[in-house]
């Protein structure tokens, strides 16, 4: 066979077009951070599976892996103003996240310096002119220095200049607010690297807003939650209703540097699981969007040598341009159409695309490392007037719900997100039942999932 | 005893998000405007009797300024800790120009 001449990592899904020979087919053309490939073997050994079912290894990632990366803690649409302020929360620790200056946001290690009390309690937001203690009421400027001490001449010992409230490190991406526990961290550009710096810096995420955020505890490990996400290899089994025109075998894998890695699936082109037993015809009457009524009264019938995928990055343009009150002339048909995954390290998925444009968030519940708490923001672009509508808040679902139970959930999407989460309690407790004791992964489908697990391994072993 | 509407003040003083506190018969009474609804509560926070005057209004809820705490402001449900008692309600309408409370 030839493909043994291929060193390992090399092979593609026979056959196929490649998802840059689909993208360089489109009419309105990709930019450089949708058409370049960053693929690497990273070796083919087993991943050892003590991550995900060891509560033991969860206290080393809260020893070594959370208190030193950048983690996304809010949206600064959250905090517009000076005092407002964000809760965000990893394991026990808690930071309140606030605006101190119109370009300056800060984050406080949440806890009275006097005996500990939450300053702010966890998972909420708001506005504040100072952050007061409700036990004793020691209260802090918004800009973390010491305001007042109730009864001060029985402390003497306490200094106010030094009892400003101790601050994690703060960087601000594309409005995103990410922080830092770790001083001796590396900056967030230097974290990111240059080629996944530049793809964030061309998105333009500062431009959207949160228009939808549902939340849910999942049965399962957050990393094993996170992989659930991180490859198209599932989709044929896992997702039967959106895998005929999903290119899902041949999507292309790429990773950055230690903290980013994408993968780029292609929609609207018969998925190769298929290839021969459906048309073109097919695949644009399977063509369906969130509201579907949007597109009714479009022409569905193809014109000889017309492909789906181009009539549907057409009729996407005109329908997203106008649902969304934003020009999208010069944004591409792949950028239109496709689905583009990116991880950033440790816990956020970033899908740069319009017509799958989420964010997810991915934490583990403290003091259990057997459940997870998954969130998705789902970001439309700022209306064309430049009104920044008001973040969604959050809709938070228990275990047992379904995602088609948040009000702001498309039935369809919600459905996938069933399927993506309903085979993870069994994944945790077969890995707990298994004799094997490591994951096989696919070299090249699943490499996202070895890249993400070596820098996992990087951080809980240094 | 059935309620009473009484004047709070004139409807332009409560524009689009803004919010505007009074006494009605001695009880402090809040008035917002959000969403494109009048909402009329307390004006007292149920944990430790602080004016939520000066709070956020966001998605129907207002946190109080000084500890955190979130009330909705259509059922006055405290949301979040360190509330755990609701805030009073009161029905609101507009007549005549002039926003009615009834306490």
């Amino acid at each position: 066979m030839s493909d043994q001449a291929l060193e390992k990592g090399q092979a593609r899904c026979p056959g196929e077009p490649s998802t840059q020979e689909i993208i360089a087919r489109d009419r309105v053309k990709a930019p450089q951070w949708v058409t370049s490939e960053s693929y690497q073997f990273m070796g083919d050994e087993d991943v050892s599976v003590d991550r995900y079912i060891d509560a033991d290894y969860a206290q080393k990632e809260y020893d070594r892996l959370w208190s030193r990366t950048w983690q996304f803690a809010c949206r600064e649409e959250h905090i517009p103003e000076v005092g407002d302020y964000y809760v965000y929360d990893i394991g026990k620790h808690s930071f309140i996240v606030t605006r101190t200056a119109e370009d300056q946001v800060k984050a406080y290690y949440n806890a009275c310096m006097h005996r500990g009390t939450k300053l702010r309690p966890s998972g909420t937001e708001g506005s504040a002119t100072v952050f007061r203690c409700p036990f004793h009421g020691w209260t802090w400027n918004v800009d973390g220095t010491m305001k007042e001490v109730l009864c001060d001449w029985d402390f003497p010992h306490v200094n106010k200049s030094e009892f400003s409230l101790p601050e994690a490190r703060v960087e601000l991406l594309a409005g995103f607010v990410f922080i830092n526990m770790d001083k001796d961290a590396p900056s967030l550009a230097e974290y990111f690297g240059p080629e996944a710096m530049s793809h964030i810096e061309q998105w333009g995420l500062e431009d959207r807003y949160i228009v939808a955020h549902v939340s849910k505890i999942i049965p399962a490990n957050w990393k094993l939650t996170m992989e659930a996400f991180m490859e198209a290899y599932h989709v044929l089994e896992t997702h039967p209703q959106v895998s005929v025109s999903n290119a899902d075998a041949n999507s292309q894998y790429d990773t950055y540097g230690d903290h980013v890695n994408r993968f780029i699936s292609s929609l609207g082109v018969v998925s190769p699981h298929h290839r021969g037993r459906y048309s073109e015809q097919d695949v644009l009457d399977q063509f369906t969007v969130g509201d579907a009524s949007v597109l009714e009264g479009a022409d569905r019938t193809l014109k000889e040598g017309e492909t789906a995928r181009q009539r549907m990055a057409d009729m996407m343009r005109e329908m997203f341009s106008k649902a969304a009150d934003t020009d999208l002339s010069k944004v591409s048909d792949a950028e239109l159409l496709d689905c583009f995954s990116y991880t950033v390290f440790p816990n956020t998925f970033l899908f740069p695309g319009i017509s799958l444009p989420m964010v997810y968030r991915f934490r583990p519940v403290a003091d259990d490392h057997r459940k997870c708490y998954y969130e998705v923001f789902f970001m439309h672009p700022v209306p064309a007037n430049g009104e920044r509508p008001e973040p969604a808040c959050e809709e938070h679902l228990t275990e047992h719900q379904s995602f088609c139970e948040a009000p702001s959930m498309n039935d369809g999407f919600g459905a996938i997100l069933d399927q993506d989460t309903e085979n993870l309690l069994l994944q945790q407790q077969g890995l707990e039942a298994s004799a094997k004791p490591g994951i096989t992964l696919g070299n090249y489908q699943e490499i996202r999932i070895r890249h993400f697990e070596q820098t996992v391994d990087k951080y809980v072993n240094s | 005893m059935t309620k009473e509407f009484q004047r709070f003040c004139a409807v332009d003083a409560v524009p689009a998000n803004g919010k505007k506190a009074g006494r009605v018969n001695g009880t402090p009474v809040l008035v917002v405007n959000t969403k494109g609804k009048l909402f009329a509560v307390s004006a007292v926070c149920s944990h430790q009797e602080k004016f939520l005057t000066a709070g956020r209004v966001r998605n129907c809820r207002i946190t109080c300024p000084l500890h955190g705490a979130q009330f909705n402001l259509e059922t006055g449900e405290a949301m979040c800790l360190p509330a755990t008692k609701p805030i009073a309600t009161y029905e609101v309408r507009v007549v005549d120009d002039w926003i009615e409370v009834a306490v």
